[in-house]
């Protein structure tokens, strides 16, 4: 079974010891909200149901246009990024990070993020 | 009445042309969760309109209540038969004539996403309880119900 604590002590520790990260969302491939650490305002269901159907989206433009795996999804905007990778087979992670991040260094940071939160799920 | 002439119901037929049309041009999986997310925001909406949020009623009372805001009284999504706990855990929701189901043959693959979603939203609301939830058993694959499970998560 899941340990949803120890995925929620995880996220926390991402995003509170990686700068410019401004928050995070484990999320089921179906949608449903595994674990989050979200900037206020922010409606988990809603980020959730979003963040998989996204990467879904995403994995299916990969198929149609022939550009084979997909890596992650990069929202790029005016006031920071949110980038999409899958986690395993059961979760997709968000990282919500802000504009004066250096990309390399967050792509970088999830990659760990992702190996670290991985075997949790198993 | 919401429309003079033509009045509140539509076919089935087109709201199953919108599913597979989404399906076409977004994929089963994008599509399924947003029909789920959308069919937990309007059970929620619903049990709020019930006032059934965070009451103490039976499961008997609530698959009452589900049957008359979905069933024949209701908007005709689904009837719901009965609602069964088991180890105090799982959640069992027994259901026929489900709308996704509807002129499907017989062991299709297709699953009810939208009226998941609906019994699912009502569940949490009503329970104050987050819930995951599945479709386990269906009409169209041997089954007498189409029933949906629900778990709670901590």
């Amino acid at each position: 079974m899941i340990n949803v604590s120890m995925l929620q002590d995880e996220l926390q520790n991402f995003v509170s010891g990686t700068s410019d990260v401004q928050g995070a969302a484990l999320v089921s491939p179906d949608g449903l909200a595994l674990a989050s650490v979200l900037p206020g305002g922010m409606d988990e269901e809603r980020t959730a149901a979003m963040s998989a159907s996204m990467l879904s989206l995403g994995e299916r433009i990969g198929r149609e246009l022939v550009r084979g795996n997909v890596e992650r999804i990069v929202v790029e905007g005016e006031k920071g990024y949110g980038v999409l990778v899958a986690c395993g087979s059961d979760a997709v992670l968000l990282v919500l990070a802000g504009a004066g991040v250096k990309q390399g260094l967050l792509f970088l940071e999830v990659k760990r993020a992702v190996a670290r939160i991985s075997p949790l799920l198993a | 009445m919401l429309r003079p002439i033509l009045g509140d119901f539509s076919s089935i037929i087109c709201f199953k042309a919108a599913i597979t049309g989404m399906e076409e041009a977004l994929g089963e999986k994008a599509t399924a969760i947003a029909l789920t997310a959308a069919g937990r925001y309007r059970g929620k909406t619903l049990a709020q309109e019930l006032d059934l949020a965070n009451s103490s009623m039976s499961l008997e009372e609530l698959a009452d209540k589900l049957d008359h805001g979905f069933g024949k009284d209701g908007t005709r999504l689904c009837i719901v038969e009965k609602i069964v706990q088991e180890d105090n855990e799982v959640i069992k929701v027994h259901t026929s004539e489900t709308l996704c189901s509807a002129d499907e043959p017989q062991g299709s693959q297709r699953k009810c996403t939208y009226t998941l979603g609906a019994i699912w939203g009502v569940l949490e609301e009503t329970f104050n309880q987050r819930l995951q939830g599945k479709h386990t058993e269906s009409i169209l694959r041997g089954g007498n119900y189409d029933v949906f499970e629900f778990t709670k998560l901590s």
